[in-house]
Order: C-alpha cells, then structure tokens, then sequence
C-alpha cells in the first residue's frame, strides 16, 4: 500500500514539473535572462548526470573503475559520429572487453 | 523567417530521430524490471510506476528506497529532486508550445523525457520556426514511451535471467554521455558541462540525489556568466 501512494504521488508531482512551464508560457513573455539561461540547461543537468553515474557508480569517488574508459571511448565515438547510437554499440562491447581484461589480469 | 520549406518534418521522422536513443532506453527499462522483481516491493505497485510516473532512474530510486525499507517520504522526496530537472525542460518546451491549445499540452507535458526534449529541441533549434513540431515531437515521445512500457514489463518477466556480466547498468550513463556530447553546441555550453560535471561529481555524498541539482545550477550560472569571455 505505501508503494502505491508513494508511486501516485510522485507521478502527480512529477506531471506537474512537466505541466508547469508548457502550461504558463504563452500567457507571458519571456525574460531574456531566464531564455539565456535555458540554453545551457541541457550540457549542465546532462553533465550533472552522466559524470558521477561514471566517476562515482557505487555512490562513493571511484575514478579508476572500467566505466571511465569505457565512457571515454562512447563519448570519443559520439563526437566523431553524431551518433548515439553508434556510441552504445561501441561502448557497450568496450566495457565487455575492459572487464574481460581485468578478470585475466590483462589490466 | 528563414524556414525550411522543403520538408516539415512528420511523426516518422520524430520516431527515426529517437530510435537510436531506444538502444539506451531499452536495457534501462529490462534493469528496471529486474530490479523491482528482484526487490521486496508489490510488483503490481513497481511496474504501475512506468506508465504513472514514467521517469526511469526516480523509479529505480523509489524501488531501491522502499526495497531496502527506507521511509515513504524519503522514497518521494528522492523521486521529485531527481525529476525536478522537468521543470527546465518544460521551462524550455514551453518557448515552442505558446500556440499549442491547452489539451494537446497536457499530453505532451506527460511525455516529456530527457530524450523527447533532447531530440525535439536539436531538431528544431529556433523556437519560432515550429513547422512540424507537434507530430514530430508525438512520434518522438510516443516511441519512447512504447519501448518502456514494453522493456520493463519485460524485465519484470524475465526476472533474473539477465546475467549481470552484461552490464547493462551502464547502458543508461552511456546514452547520456552521448546526450551529452550532442546538446554542447558552443563554448559557454562546455563551460557549462565541465563545471555541471565537477560540481555534481563533488556534491555526491549530498542525499537524495541533491548534488544533481547542485551540479546542473551551477552548470547554468557559469554557462551564463562564461558568455563574456567568448562574445
């Protein structure tokens, strides 16, 4: 029962982020500042979110752990391709192979 | 205006501009499923949440809190923080949508993920050139949605019969990694990754996932603040 209503709840309150600024906007312009700043809402959360997932897997610092070259070479693919997913079928198989590598002490 | 007249782009090109972000999306929705499974949650309750709350990692975050018997408050507030950046995405989607009648909103609103945004907003970089945009953004949003529905049920059923030397756990950093080398456009946006990564990467002891928030605040202000250097 307390995973219910704590999964209704967070899917209202989570429409709700959603709904806000699509619903408002229209009914007033837009402060330049705030149409600044959203452009660079998507390098920063993105970054926010994909940095510790590598560098802190665990929840603790871990910058020698087999993500970090793994996410190197996805991120290295994505920049000369443009492609996302070129990125994943190159990254996935190159955490395969780093891990691989580390179970016969190649590493 | 300066307007591409040749083609305005349908819902079949929404769904081809998202297909490769599904690559990502569909291991994150089997680890989803296998990991509520595997969790002492009512299953009914976890794969309810893919289509009420419809936002991968809060839900993971909401079957690991409650799993591992953390309190329900703590389980939501984790969910929210986690999902707050919605709100910048909305902030932005709604410069697109200020035509767009109030009932064609809401469902939009209820789509918004990170991969909808990213591909709808890198499709159509200037907000008053809009031609398409709806069908578009529908077919984006709509397969998405599919793939999750399907792959977390799926993971649900499967249990764990995944193996976990797939290491599938990686699939989602992965897809935002590239995400993320696709949304920096120009300088002050990789000042304003670097500094998102370094602060969110130092705030992660914060709890609830507070560091994100932290980390994409600052990522915003020095983007900003960086303008002038590179004017």
């Amino acid at each position: 029962m307390t995973m219910w209503i704590v999964v209704i709840l967070a899917g209202i309150a989570t429409f709700s982020m959603r709904f806000s600024f699509i619903a408002l906007f229209g009914r007033f312009d837009i402060p330049p500042t705030v149409e600044r700043a959203l452009r660079y809402v998507a390098p920063s959360v993105l970054a926010a979110i994909t940095f510790p997932a590598i560098l802190a897997p665990g929840g603790t610092l871990d910058p020698w752990n087999a993500f970090v070259p793994a996410a190197v070479v996805g991120g290295l693919v994505a920049w000369r391709t443009k492609s996302i997913g070129a990125s994943i079928l190159v990254g996935l198989p190159a955490l395969w192979l780093l891990t691989w590598a580390v179970d016969v002490h190649l590493w | 205006m300066d307007r591409d007249e040749t083609h305005a782009p349908t819902w079949i090109d929404g769904i081809t501009a998202v297909s490769p972000l599904l690559l990502g999306v569909a291991p994150f929705g089997l680890i989803f499923g296998v990991t509520a499974i595997a969790a002492d949650v009512p299953p009914a309750a976890a794969w309810a949440s893919s289509f009420i709350v419809f936002a991968g990692a809060s839900q993971i975050a909401i079957v690991e809190v409650l799993g591992g018997g953390g309190a329900a408050i703590v389980a939501l507030l984790t969910a929210v923080v986690i999902n707050a950046r919605h709100l910048m995405y909305s902030a932005d989607m709604g410069r697109y949508t200020s035509s767009v009648p109030w009932f064609r909103r809401v469902p939009m609103a209820y789509l918004l993920t990170d991969q909808a945004y990213l591909t709808t907003t890198h499709r159509f970089p200037d907000p008053r050139s809009t031609e398409g945009l709806l069908p578009f953004y529908f077919g984006a949003a709509l397969a998405l949605w599919t793939t999750w529905q399907i792959t977390t049920t799926a993971g649900m059923v499967l249990g764990a019969a995944v193996p976990e030397s797939w290491s599938l756990d990686f699939a989602i950093p992965l897809t935002f990694m590239a995400l993320l080398v696709l949304a920096i456009k120009d300088r002050p946006g990789v000042v304003a990754a670097c500094v998102g990564a370094i602060v969110a990467v130092a705030a992660v002891g914060l709890p609830y996932s507070t560091g994100l928030l932290v980390g994409a605040t600052a990522g915003v202000a020095a983007g900003m603040a960086s303008e002038r250097w590179f004017a």
